[in-house]
This record gives C-alpha cells, sequence and structure tokens, in this order.
C-alpha cells in the first residue's frame, strides 16, 4: 500500500495498491459518522485519488462494524458552529463529499462492509458499483430525528426499484434492509461474507482496472448524464460521448490486444 | 435480405437475425436491412406483434468489428448517422406502433443491448448471456445502457458497461433484476414460448397497445407530471374508438374481440 496525496488524513485511510485506490472512513467508534474534519477530507481524497495517474479504480469502504451512518448528530447536537459551513453547502446543493459530488471519472465502487444508515446512503447512490457484506443493513433515520430524506433517496429513485426507497425513507429507524434484499432489488450486484469483502471488491477492481480508461470515464459522462435527461436527449448526448472516442488510440490498441491476446496498452 | 429472415406465424412477424457464423454481428448491410425489415413489419396489416430473435448461438453481438477492422473506412462510415442521432436499426428508432417482443437466443453482447432496451418485452432461454465488453476494447458504452437504466435496476447497468468483457450475467440474474420477464427452459422452447406469448398479446386491441406504447414509452422523456400529462391524452385519444364498445360487447357475449386494424 501507498499513500496518496499531500499528507496525512485524521478520519480517512487514503491509499493505493496497484492501481486501485482505496478511499476507507476511519471513525469505527463513531459508525464512521462524518464530521466537518471527515467532510473536508473526503473532498479532498476524492480529488486526489481521481488525480492520481497510477488510480484507475477507487474502492470506497468503513473500518469498523458500520460502513457510514452520515451526519456526526453528537458533534450537530455539540458543536453545530463547526458544521456551519457544510449547512450552507447543503442549502445550496453544493455538496462535496461524494465521488459523484466530485466530479470523479474513475469508476467508484462501494464495499459495503457493515451498517449504512442515513446520510450514508449517499455513498451508495453516488457510486457506480456496490457490493456489499451479507451481515450489512441499510436503514434511513432521517425522520425518526425530524430530518428530512433528500437527495441521497432521489438518486436511490432512479437508480433501483422506488417503492423500496419510499419505505426506508418513511419507516425510518425502525426496519432495516438487509443485505440480500438489496441484491434482490439490483441496489447492489454483489453479497460476500463479512471477512472476504475486500478481496471480493480487489478482484473486481483489478478486471476493471484492465479496460479503457478514457472509454470508462466517456462511459460514465454518458449514464450519469442520461440521468439528467429524457430518453432520447440523454441518446443523444450520448452519441456525441460515443462518437468522441472515434480516433483515440485505444480504439485501436483494443482490437489490436485482443487480436494478439495480451493485455492492452491503454493510453493514460 | 441477407443477414435477416422474415417470417409469419398467424397474426405474429418474426425478424430474425441470420448471421451467426459472426454471431449476428451487425454489419453495415444489415444495418440497412434493419431499417427496411422493422417498417415492413409494422406496416403488414397481417402482422400485430413483433418477436425478434436470432439464429445460432448468440443473439446479437452489435457492430461487426472484423467489418470496422478490416476495410479502412471503420467506425467513420457511422460518423455522421451517430452524430446527428439518425439511427434507424431497432424497433424504438424506427417508430415501430406494434408490441415487439425480444427472444434472446443465447449471447447478448455489447451492442446487442440496442435490442433489449429498445423492446417493450424481452425473455430469454435459460442459457442466455449478457455481457458489454465495449470499454475492454476501448469504445465507450451510451445508447443501450442509457435506455436500459429507465428500465431496471441501474447499479447493474453500470456494473456490465464498467466491467467489460471479464464478467458474464446469467439469464436469471437479467429475470430477477426485471431486465427480462421470462427464463424459457429448456433453451429450445425460446421460439415456442415467444410465439405463445405474442398470441397473447395478439388477442388485444391494437390501436389500444399502440397508444399505450406511445404513453408509456413517451413517459421515459419526461419528468413525473409531465409524463402523466401527454399520457392522459394517449388515454383520451381512444375514446370513441369503435375498440371501446366491441371490447366490452365482446366479453359480454363471451367471443372474440373484431379488432380495427391499425393500419
Amino acid at each position: 500500500m501507498t499513500a496518496v496525496g499531500a499528507g496525512p488524513y485524521e478520519t480517512l485511510v487514503v491509499e493505493r495498491d496497484d492501481h486501485i485506490g482505496w478511499l476507507i472512513f476511519d471513525r469505527p467508534d463513531r459508525g464512521n459518522a462524518m464530521d466537518a474534519v471527515m467532510l473536508a477530507e473526503l473532498e479532498r481524497a476524492w480529488q486526489e485519488l481521481d488525480a492520481d495517474p497510477e488510480v484507475r479504480v477507487i474502492v470506497n469502504t468503513g473500518n469498523g462494524s458500520a460502513f457510514q451512518t452520515g451526519l456526526d448528530v453528537g458533534q450537530l447536537a455539540s458543536d453545530p458552529e463547526a458544521l456551519r459551513e457544510q449547512s450552507r453547502r447543503t442549502k445550496r446543493a453544493e455538496l462535496r463529499f461524494t465521488a459523484w459530488h466530485n466530479e470523479v471519472r474513475k469508476p467508484v465502487i462501494a464495499a459495503v462492509n457493515g451498517t449504512c444508515a442515513g446520510g450514508g446512503l449517499h455513498f451508495v447512490a453516488d457510486a457506480d458499483i456496490v457490493i456489499v457484506a451479507e451481515d450489512a443493513t441499510f436503514l434511513d433515520p432521517h425522520v425518526s430525528i425530524g430530518q428530512v430524506t433528500a437527495y441521497e433517496a432521489i438518486a436511490l429513485v432512479r437508480k433501483s426499484p422506488a417503492e423500496a426507497v419510499f419505505r426506508m425513507a418513511l419507516v425510518g429507524r425502525h426496519e432495516r434492509l438487509s443485505a440480500r434484499r438489496a441484491y434482490d432489488l439490483g441496489i447492489c450486484s454483489e453479497v460476500q461474507p463479512a471477512a472476504d469483502l475486500r478481496d471480493a471488491a480487489a478482484d473486481l477492481a483489478a478486471k476493471i482496472a484492465l479496460n479503457s480508461p478514457a472509454a470508462m470515464a466517456a462511459t460514465k459522462r454518458a449514464l450519469w448524464g442520461a440521468l439528467e435527461a429524457g430518453l432520447t436527449d440523454a441518446c443523444r448526448a450520448g452519441s456525441q460521448e460515443l462518437v468522441a472516442m472515434w480516433g483515440h488510440p485505444d480504439q485501436t490498441e483494443g482490437p489490436a490486444a485482443w487480436a494478439d491476446k495480451r493485455e492492452a496498452q491503454w493510453s493514460t | 435480405m441477407e443477414h435477416l429472415i422474415i417470417e409469419k406465424h398467424g397474426s405474429v412477424g418474426w425478424l430474425i437475425n441470420d448471421r451467426p457464423d459472426q454471431l449476428n454481428a451487425m454489419n453495415s448491410a444489415m444495418r440497412d436491412e434493419f431499417a427496411d425489415a422493422w417498417l415492413e413489419l409494422d406496416r403488414d396489416p397481417d402482422v400485430r406483434v413483433i418477436v425478434h430473435t436470432g439464429n445460432g448461438r448468440a443473439f446479437q453481438t452489435g457492430v461487426d468489428v472484423s467489418e470496422i477492422a478490416g476495410d479502412g473506412v471503420g467506425f467513420e462510415r457511422y460518423r455522421e448517422s451517430v452524430e446527428s442521432w439518425d439511427l434507424h436499426f431497432t424497433a424504438w428508432q424506427q417508430g415501430v406502433r406494434k408490441p415487439v417482443i425480444t427472444a434472446v437466443n443465447g449471447i447478448c453482447a455489447g451492442g446487442g443491448f440496442h435490442w433489449v432496451a429498445e423492446a417493450d418485452i424481452v425473455i430469454a432461454a435459460s442459457d442466455a448471456q449478457f455481457f458489454d465488453p465495449h470499454v475492454s476494447i476501448g469504445q465507450v458504452v451510451a445508447i443501450e445502457a442509457i435506455g436500459l437504466m429507465r428500465k431496471m435496476p441501474a447499479e447493474a447497468v453500470m456494473r456490465m458497461a464498467l466491467v467489460g468483457r471479464h464478467e458474464r450475467m446469467s439469464a436469471q440474474r437479467a429475470y430477477e433484476l426485471g431486465m427480462i420477464s421470462e427464463v424459457v427452459d429448456p433453451p429450445e422452447r425460446l421460439r415456442e414460448a415467444a410465439q405463445e406469448l405474442a398470441e397473447k398479446i395478439a388477442h388485444n386491441s391494437p390501436a389500444a397497445m399502440a397508444a399505450t406504447k406511445r404513453a408509456l414509452w413517451g413517459s421515459l422523456e419526461l419528468g413525473l407530471t409531465d409524463a402523466c400529462q401527454a399520457g392522459a391524452q394517449d388515454l383520451v385519444s381512444m375514446w370513441g374508438h369503435p375498440d371501446q364498445t366491441e371490447g366490452p360487447a365482446a366479453f359480454a357475449e363471451r367471443r372474440e374481440p373484431e379488432w380495427q386494424p391499425l393500419y
């Protein structure tokens, strides 16, 4: 493992192993809840991982028994002043703590290692691919403490069957969605024993790292962009992304490597 | 037609990909034939439902890469039509008004997803396999996946798009995710099952199904309230149509309804 970025992190572990960048929530005694420090560090971490030329794919997971439990309600109660900047960003829809917020161009895998609650759902909704530990659970307690669910559920409603999202948002802390049900609903694509989750994420990331970085970046732009528009408009915009790759060196290297039965050497 | 077969079985029109040695990959000649075939079937008064499938061990594997690689013209032949969004090889692109069932008979890869995303109904043989190798050969995934993401859980679509050729999805998982609505086992029964489903659909009012297709596909273009308002126009467009009296009358008299032809 190699450290990534300019300096140490207090609330995250940010590392690189071969072509895989790891962004690991590291406040295990607080359920990895996001305080003001973590919120600021997340923005830096996504940008450093996206900018690191050695990193081709990013895995986001957590240390301890929780994946992510959203805003640190303890800090909100004891020191609201510390979160003033984040409150301002929330009002203006200028959040910067997920890969999507930071317009990360590389593929992002969320590996949900345990409880994913409330604002933790941002990291599920905003990832490209989601895999989960078999004992992971999902819940959204916002309305049980008088808070509104918006951003994270809005994205989930576009990406998965909506009834399940409405139910989570309205039942609040009184019920949890299991890993198995999340798989059945297509919220995630893989369920693994907790002990194997990081290995499974690394295996998946290694496969993705074999693909053309430029083609994947354009694919991400086309598919996430499609969530913004009607079908025909989205296809029309997507067709521009398709054509934009024509003539790119990866487009001759890909078929050539295929024919030569060797790994492709993608341009960076 | 050189690369497609059109057949009629009762009121069901069949469109069969017929380049089995190339895994039904679409060369430029086949691409042109698709445009004509969809319109021919849509306008044929004897056809009420269309089934699309393939000969051989693949359903469809997208653009014929050997033609692209070998003739010096490459993707440039398609640049103008893609840049100007002027495509004509699927039922959706051709504005087909009749119900379209895609019956996936084997491998469905890359551009083959166009005919999954852009069909009304999709069934598959139990040994069908789905994967999208575009990014593994330096190509972008766009149109097919954009359509699929509106019709099924998006995470699975993004995973296929980004993992590329290094993983395949089974027919069973496609069924669980709602990408397809029926897995046919044994796989040899696929065409029989597609014909049975098509014959059920052929009992319904052609005009009502055409308006329903307009409303539902149109809804994918819009926000919820706007889609409902546009859908209301499609709903009301049938009021006063002869099928609306014939339907209840036939039900009361326990006979098959005599629907108005679509054309």
